[in-house]
């Protein structure tokens, strides 16, 4: 080969490798429910006046919550196999709020080593207490309000339970990963993993009460739907 | 000597509210609804809401049996003229404050299963001491004349056994209570039945023994009973821990049963103890 054609091919290996490297893909979808909705538990907060003041009639179950569109909230979407190379470890932290004797949000990612800020925006005490197998966890005393508390994972874990023994309908869960590929089901069950390189990937979706599914997917460059059905 | 036997007893009752009281913990899972020790978020007196009311409540009862098993220890080493009664007595100082560091740890280390399974198997075992000294600090224990009984090496040997199948099983029951775990499940069933067999075949020996019956069989009775309750409790605790779908906050039912299988399971094991020591007392020496 001239030294002219060579030049040309090593310029076009750059030239694709650098577009490849930079192409993105996301992966959008739904997680839906088939069947019926199972009615929500109503659960009596009685235990504690302040709870029951702000609500008299209890609380509903928010362990399973079905959407109007048939879909599913809080499906944990994740990048289970595939996410290749380090990632830096994002600045901002997640907020995580107990208000109104419940937690806000109830399934949330967070990545390893991020900071992890919790509030207690109730005017009555909460202990915070973190479950999991593979980081140090905390128990954590949140009796004032307008308190603020800051932690964090070192370990990928998927999924951190995290509860309140005070009021013990109080439970949520944290996606721990060390990437950000990572969404959570909104209230029309929709999830939106970002800035996918294009590659073969192991997807996961986990929900609270019916588990976890797995799907292969090749991701190329743009954006790809899929989606995953929960049964009762 | 009455009015120590009468105090002794105080402090055996005190202790299985105590033991109630801390089933209570577990079966409602507020064991870390107080995050600090020994204060309670900082205070001695926490709000009592949520698990905090049973978790609190515990710690208060613990430290007024702690007091009680003092005050015992100080009032064995005043009246007691024997001397292994008043060691049983410090004894039950020692295990109090065992028992103390333990119930720390757990709110240290987050409830680790060994500590809490620990923590469990101290607690009956306390309940059995205290009332042991009870028993031994009795007009019967100090006065009984001994009885000559046939096969009274066999009687005590059942009556052994039967204690440790007991306790086998109070070690059983708090893995569990503590870890869940199926194969401890399967292993408290079997053991559950073990126990169940021997209660009865103790309690029909003893109504066929001349010379005790009359003293034991009332004793040996309130055992079979028992323990024929606690099947009827472990059957409903294993529908709601293992059988029914988990809810939100710990049902009624549910806290009703594992309570009241773990509190009759002390009771079984203080009941046995009790008749096993007052065989060897009133058997004569063979």
């Amino acid at each position: 080969m001239r030294p002219k054609s060579l030049f040309s091919a090593a310029l076009f290996s750059l030239l694709m490798t650098f577009a490849i490297g930079s192409a993105q893909a996301a992966v959008t979808g739904k997680a839906l429910f088939e069947g019926a909705a199972p009615a929500a538990e109503k659960i009596k907060v009685d235990a504690d006046p302040k709870c029951k003041m702000m609500h008299p009639a209890g609380l509903e179950a928010s362990s399973v919550i079905v959407n109007s569109n048939g879909t599913l909230k809080n499906v944990f979407v994740y990048v289970k196999e595939g996410a290749q190379g380090k990632f830096e470890t994002p600045k901002e932290s997640v907020v995580f709020d107990q208000v109104g004797c419940e937690y806000k949000p109830k399934v949330f990612g967070i990545q390893v080593n991020q900071t992890l800020e919790i509030l207690n925006s109730d005017d009555t005490l909460h202990n915070v207490h973190s479950l999991p197998t593979q980081s140090q966890g905390f128990n954590l005393g949140m009796p004032i309000k307008g308190m603020k508390l800051k932690k964090s994972f070192s370990k990928p874990e998927v999924m951190v339970k995290i509860k309140c023994e005070v009021h013990p309908w109080m439970a949520a869960y944290a996606g721990v990963l060390d990437h950000p590929f990572y969404s959570v089901t909104d209230d029309e069950g929709k999830f939106e993993i970002k800035n996918l390189p294009p590659g073969n990937y192991v997807l996961e979706a986990w929900h609270e009460k019916y588990g976890a599914q797995t799907q292969n997917m090749t991701v190329a460059e743009g954006e790809q739907e899929t989606s995953f059905t929960f049964k009762p | 000597m009455r009015s120590l036997h009468l105090y002794s007893r105080l402090v055996a009752a005190a202790t299985f509210v105590l033991i109630i009281a801390g089933g209570l913990v577990t079966s409602t899972g507020s064991g870390l609804s107080v995050p600090d020790w020994p204060l309670s978020y900082g205070k001695f007196f926490p709000p009592m809401i949520g698990g905090i009311r049973f978790e609190h409540t515990h710690r208060v009862i613990a430290a007024g049996v702690g007091l009680l098993t003092l005050f015992l220890l100080f009032y064995l080493l005043r009246a007691e003229k024997r001397s292994w009664v008043k060691w049983l007595g410090g004894l039950a100082v020692a295990a109090v404050l065992v028992q103390a560091i333990l119930g720390a740890l757990t709110v240290k280390y987050l409830l680790p299963m060994p500590i809490s399974v620990l923590h469990a198997c101290l607690a009956q075992s306390f309940f059995s001491l205290i009332a042991a000294i009870a028993l031994f600090t009795s007009p019967e224990w100090l006065t009984t004349e001994r009885i000559s009984v046939e096969d009274a090496p066999k009687l005590k040997r059942l009556a052994v056994l039967t204690v440790g199948f007991i306790f086998i099983q109070l070690i059983l029951g708090a893995l569990v209570r503590h870890s869940g775990n199926m194969k401890a499940v399967s292993a408290h069933i079997v053991v559950g039945f073990l126990v169940v067999l021997h209660a009865l075949l103790l309690n029909g020996r003893i109504s066929q023994a001349d010379g005790i019956r009359e003293k034991l069989t009332g004793h040996s009775l309130f055992l079979g009973s028992l323990a024929l309750a606690q099947i009827f409790m472990g059957l409903g605790s294993f529908i709601y821990t293992h059988r029914l779908e988990p809810s939100e906050v710990p049902r009624l039912a549910e806290v009703l049963f594992t309570t009241g299988h773990q509190s009759t399971g002390a009771l079984i094991l203080v009941t046995c103890v009790l008749l096993t020591l007052r065989l060897f007392r009133l058997t004569a020496h063979d």
